[in-house]
């Protein structure tokens, strides 16, 4: 029915046809208005709908770049940025442990504490528990955060523990990160041997330098995805870590205590600048103990001093003094220049050569080769020395390991000074016989003495525990090492100047040293008292090299000082590797001892 | 007909196998944050044991033995307290 509005007959309002009516009341009042009777243009809907499309079309070219292998790159950064991390990961450092296993350095876990200053907002009591827990003054805290760099260690190496109390405050901007920390379990008595680490824990000094290269790992790199909780989804190696690789030392920790502490207490009580101890197996070379005294906590590094530091077995040399008559004397022996029962005349005590002169510590008038080392005439030593060629003296001392560095895996070891034998005066030929004029290291001192306890070979020393034997190599004749062990045996019988380096229950051989040492180019009044031996001296285990550096204490002479020093440390350490004391040696030490008492 | 039925059965078989998608992705994920929890833990345990490992060393440190010794009234070994036995004098082990 379709009816013009205009165009109606008069009808009754309400219903139906009343709502029609208003309606067509609303199309009159369009028509009237202007402003509605504007017809759009179609062109511009479809304009509208052309620009839609076309916005459609950017963003579908747009995703299609983004992830339709145009340039994913930009998309796949967003995502890891946000969900990926690539992490370091650190290598654990190797464990040092003696030949036993025992522990002497191992690395825990630590934390390192550290700030970014802008960020912190902490009060001041939240800095006073941190202070206290971290053991740093308040006012140094202070003054580190108030440091304008973006990132401050607040203290490194702290006690997981603790790192932990201090993460549960959950103070803005303080953050812990994961490190390690090297301990040593043995302190001071291992301290120059090993060394020690940086904070980032890479070896400083001694074994730990030396071995670095075992004993550091290299720390690798992991890639890790994780979800919105912070938990790690899945992971990827970039680079493995390698780990460390542990070492097993020849160091025997008990006899490494004994040495020390009888050092420490020689020291002490003679009053000396210091001393050190060697002990070696003679028969595979390994150094079962090498200690220094004064020595330092390695714990506390802020109290490190540098001449603490020096493992002064190794690194410092000395004039030996009488230690190297033996080597002159088997020198001698081997080139047939004289016998055990020859004789010298050592009177008057003293004789001249080149305007110098030699000089004993009193007149032994005639002596036998076997008297002249057991009661350490220089004259004697002199007199035998000066008949033989310079060079055969050079070689035995050259071949015994003098003025060359012992190739024992130990940081800092030094050559000493042995002149070639073309330069020598007779003078000088007569002082090196008697260790006057060349100067060594007490580990290569000892290593030295291994000719006489081996039957005339000797064997490379070595820090580390060997699994094979070592090759020996023959320096002397067997009767000759036999013959100046005998002579070494009665040095410390109460003929010889060593009777206090004897051991209850097992015989002993060994050579006193006192020497002056050298101050500015002259002969001081400062001595170095040395005794090197071995025990028990018909089957020797062990060689025990003692140097005490300046003794004070009223005794200088080695047989005094270093002496009595051997004989603890030789009794502690027979008794360590369990060997049986000789019964009628012990019984002789019991009778002495109860005569003594009596 | 069969072709509509092959791609409905298909269509099934796509959404299930998503949805196994969908779970074995998080059951690894489960699995492998169980792992890194295992391996931190391993960690912790060993580094643990190398604490415990210091710990006994310095507990069997000769100078603590000794002290300990000392306080009991013990005393280092001297000759006139040692006998030695002949080989035939020792007892026989049970």
């Amino acid at each position: 029915m379709k009816q013009s509005p205009e165009s109606g007959r008069p009808r009754t309002l309400g219903g139906a046809a009343g709502r029609r009516k208003r309606r067509s009341g609303d199309s009159a009042l369009a028509a009237g208005n202007p402003l509605l009777q504007v017809r759009l243009p179609a062109w511009r809907s479809r304009l509208l709908l052309f620009g839609l499309f076309c916005g459609f079309v950017a963003l579908a070219g747009r995703a299609f770049y983004l992830q339709g292998g145009v340039s994913t790159q930009f998309l796949q950064r967003q995502g890891e940025a946000r969900y990926a991390r690539t992490l370091d990961v650190a290598a654990t450092r190797g464990t040092i442990t003696d030949r036993n296993g025992v522990v002497l350095a191992s690395s825990v876990p630590a934390r390192g504490v550290w700030a970014i200053p802008d960020d912190v907002e902490a009060g001041k009591r939240d800095l006073a528990q941190l202070a206290r827990l971290l053991d740093v003054p308040s006012g140094e805290l202070r003054r580190r955060l108030a440091d304008d760099r973006t990132f401050v260690y607040l203290k490194r190496q702290v006690e997981p523990g603790v790192a932990q109390r201090i993460e549960s405050f959950n103070l803005a901007g303080i953050h812990t990160s994961r490190e390690f920390r090297r301990l040593y379990p043995e302190g001071a008595i291992t301290a120059q041997l090993l060394g020690f680490t940086d904070v980032e824990d890479r070896g400083q000094d001694g074994i730990e330098l030396a071995f670095e290269r075992i004993l550091g790992g290299r720390p690798g790199l992991r890639h890790l995805i994780k979800d919105r909780l912070g938990r790690a989804v899945e992971d990827d190696w970039v680079r493995e870590p390698i780990e460390g690789r542990d070492i097993r030392l020849s160091i025997d920790n008990r006899i490494q205590y004994i040495a020390f502490s009888a050092l420490r207490a020689a020291v002490e009580a003679n009053q000396a600048q210091g001393g050190s101890i060697v002990v070696l197996d003679v028969e595979s070379g390994e150094i079962l103990a090498l200690t220094n005294w004064p020595s330092f906590d390695p714990a506390r590094r802020d109290r490190m001093e540098p001449q603490k530091l020096r493992n002064r077995a190794v690194t410092d040399t000395f004039e030996p003094g009488s230690t190297l008559k033996p080597f002159s004397i088997a020198t001698a022996l081997e080139a047939g220049v004289v016998m055990p029962q020859s004789t010298v005349q050592t009177a008057p005590g003293s004789m001249r050569l080149g305007g110098h002169t030699i000089t004993d510590t009193s007149s032994h008038g005639v002596l036998t080769v076997e008297q002249v080392l057991a009661k350490s005439s220089n004259v004697g030593t002199a007199k035998i020395a000066l008949q033989l060629p310079a060079q055969a003296l050079w070689d035995t001392l050259t071949a015994v390991g003098f003025g060359q560095a012992p190739h024992a895996g130990l940081t800092g070891a030094v050559t000493g000074r042995l002149r070639p034998p073309q330069s020598w005066r007779p003078i000088e030929q007569a002082t090196i016989a008697y260790g006057y004029g060349v100067s060594v290291s007490l580990l290569q001192l000892a290593r030295a003495y291994l000719v006489f306890a081996r039957d005339g070979d000797i064997v490379p020393v070595s820090v580390m525990r060997a699994d094979s034997p070592a090759a020996a190599v023959p320096v002397l004749r067997p009767q000759t090492a036999q013959a100046v062990r005998r002579m070494l045996e009665l040095a410390t019988s109460d003929e010889g100047t060593a009777p206090s380096a004897r051991v209850s229950g097992y015989p002993v051989a060994g050579k006193t040293g006192t020497a002056r040492k050298l101050r500015d180019g002259r002969y001081s009044d400062a001595y170095v008292a040395s005794f090197v031996g071995f025990a028990p001296a018909s089957d020797a285990r062990v060689v025990i090299a003692v140097m005490i550096d300046e003794p004070h204490g009223g005794h200088y002479f080695g047989g005094d000082v270093a002496a009595p020093v051997f004989s603890q440390v030789a009794a502690g350490t027979l008794r360590a590797l369990q060997i049986a004391p000789q019964a009628h040696a012990l019984a002789l030490a019991a009778t002495e001892a109860a005569t003594e008492a009596r | 007909m069969p072709i509509r039925l092959i791609v409905a059965v298909l269509a099934a078989f796509l959404m299930a196998s998503a949805m196994s998608l969908v779970t074995s992705r998080h059951r690894a994920r489960g699995l492998f944050a169980d792992l890194e929890a295992a391996q931190q833990l391993a960690r912790q345990s060993e580094a643990e044991g190398n604490r415990l490992r210091i710990d006994l060393g310095r507990a069997a440190q000769p100078a603590a033995i000794e002290v300990a010794a000392r306080r009991l009234g013990m005393r280092p070994i001297d000759p006139e307290h040692t006998t030695l036995l002949p080989p035939a004098a020792r007892p026989a082990s049970p």
